[in-house]
């Protein structure tokens, strides 16, 4: 219910700001300039409508693919540069938003993940999420420059990761008395 | 636009993995599209035209200045701090980083600020992070990947030259 509420102030939050654009391209600009913006945009959805479609039903395809959570074993304190490894790949195959994401951290740490490792997932997910990709980046921005983000972005999880192990801060999971 | 048509071939390819593990596989692919669709759609319908309205606003010499391809470590700094600002999902940042594109933005900015939207997004740490995890896992998941969008930035500026069609495009 309340992640309904949250979706729909955000397209309300976005029609706003649509709106309010709107009027200030046309006192500012005049008719012709929200013409021509409103030409570019109905180009941009037909342009981008066929690969967002292929996008979502490759990411819908491949959720059924790929198993996450069963890896969490190999995530402890233990397990080194391959666990941060696992830990940003398993983030990369986590599809969905923050509302599936944030729980998740708590299922690998409850399933022996240490801080560094579900880190490392944090940050792949948020920056790497193959859901995102498909459906956002390749379509709205091309596969060129999708391909140069991904690659700038793929040893992030990583390089956290290892920094969280490092930290003075301790962290343990919500709902753990001894912390 | 071959682009597209891999991305039509892979997903395609990918459903028909789908289906061999058999058919209620393939229809739980389906249903799975079919609510994503349902769920982007709206959004996207309000975020294209924001994107081309913002577009008329901003003053092209913030992205090609600013954000411009030669704007070196202060223009990723910006962008990363910037892309930290921005609120909201997919469906708000990449328009925005479109138009950035559009208006003569750099690429490796773009990263940096995309990375900065991703890994710092203050928004998402006051909405998910501190309320599911708590205050101390957001202070050490943010120490730990406040240099990464300037990073990033560096990395892409550092591969750029493997990347023609991007330069070509300015």
């Amino acid at each position: 219910m309340l992640a309904l509420a949250r979706r729909h102030s955000t397209l309300l939050g976005l029609s706003v700001i649509t709106v309010v654009a709107a009027v200030l391209v046309f006192v500012l600009k005049g008719q012709g300039a929200v013409e021509h913006a409103w030409g570019a945009s109905i180009d941009l959805i037909l342009g981008i409508l066929p690969s967002m479609l292929a996008g979502m039903l490759m990411a819908g395809s491949l959720r059924q693919l790929v198993p996450t959570g069963a890896l969490a074993k190999w995530m402890g304190a233990e397990s080194g540069w391959k666990g941060l490894v696992i830990a940003s790949a398993v983030g990369i195959a986590t599809p969905g938003g923050p509302m599936a994401a944030f729980p998740m951290v708590l299922v690998l740490s409850g399933a022996g993940a240490d801080i560094g490792c579900v880190i490392a997932f944090i940050v792949s997910w948020g920056l790497n999420g193959f859901n995102r990709i498909l459906v956002w980046e390749v379509p709205l921005l091309g596969p060129d420059f999708a391909l140069l983000r991904f690659i700038s972005g793929l040893p992030m999880g990583f390089i956290a990761g290892w920094l969280s192990r490092r930290m003075p801060v301790k962290w343990a999971p919500p709902g753990d008395l001894s912390a | 636009m071959t682009g597209r048509l891999i991305l039509i071939a892979m997903a395609l390819a990918c459903f028909g993995f789908a289906l061999r593990r058999g058919i209620p596989t393939g229809q739980r692919a389906l249903r799975e599209t079919r609510d994503n669709l349902i769920r982007i759609m709206p959004m996207m319908l309000v975020a294209m035209p924001m994107a081309t309205f913002l577009a008329e606003l901003v003053p092209s010499d913030i992205a090609s200045g600013w954000l411009g391809p030669d704007s070196g470590i202060s223009g990723l700094l910006v962008a990363s701090f910037a892309g930290g600002l921005i609120p909201g999902g997919p469906y708000a940042s990449f328009p925005l980083v479109l138009t950035f594109l559009k208006a003569g933005a750099g690429p490796a900015q773009m990263v940096a600020l995309i990375t900065g939207w991703a890994v710092l997004a203050f928004h998402r740490v006051v909405m998910w992070e501190v309320p599911v995890l708590g205050f101390r896992f957001a202070l050490v998941r943010t120490l730990s990947s406040i240099a990464l969008p300037l990073l990033a930035g560096l990395i892409a500026e550092a591969l750029l030259p493997l990347f023609p069609h991007l330069l070509a495009g300015r």
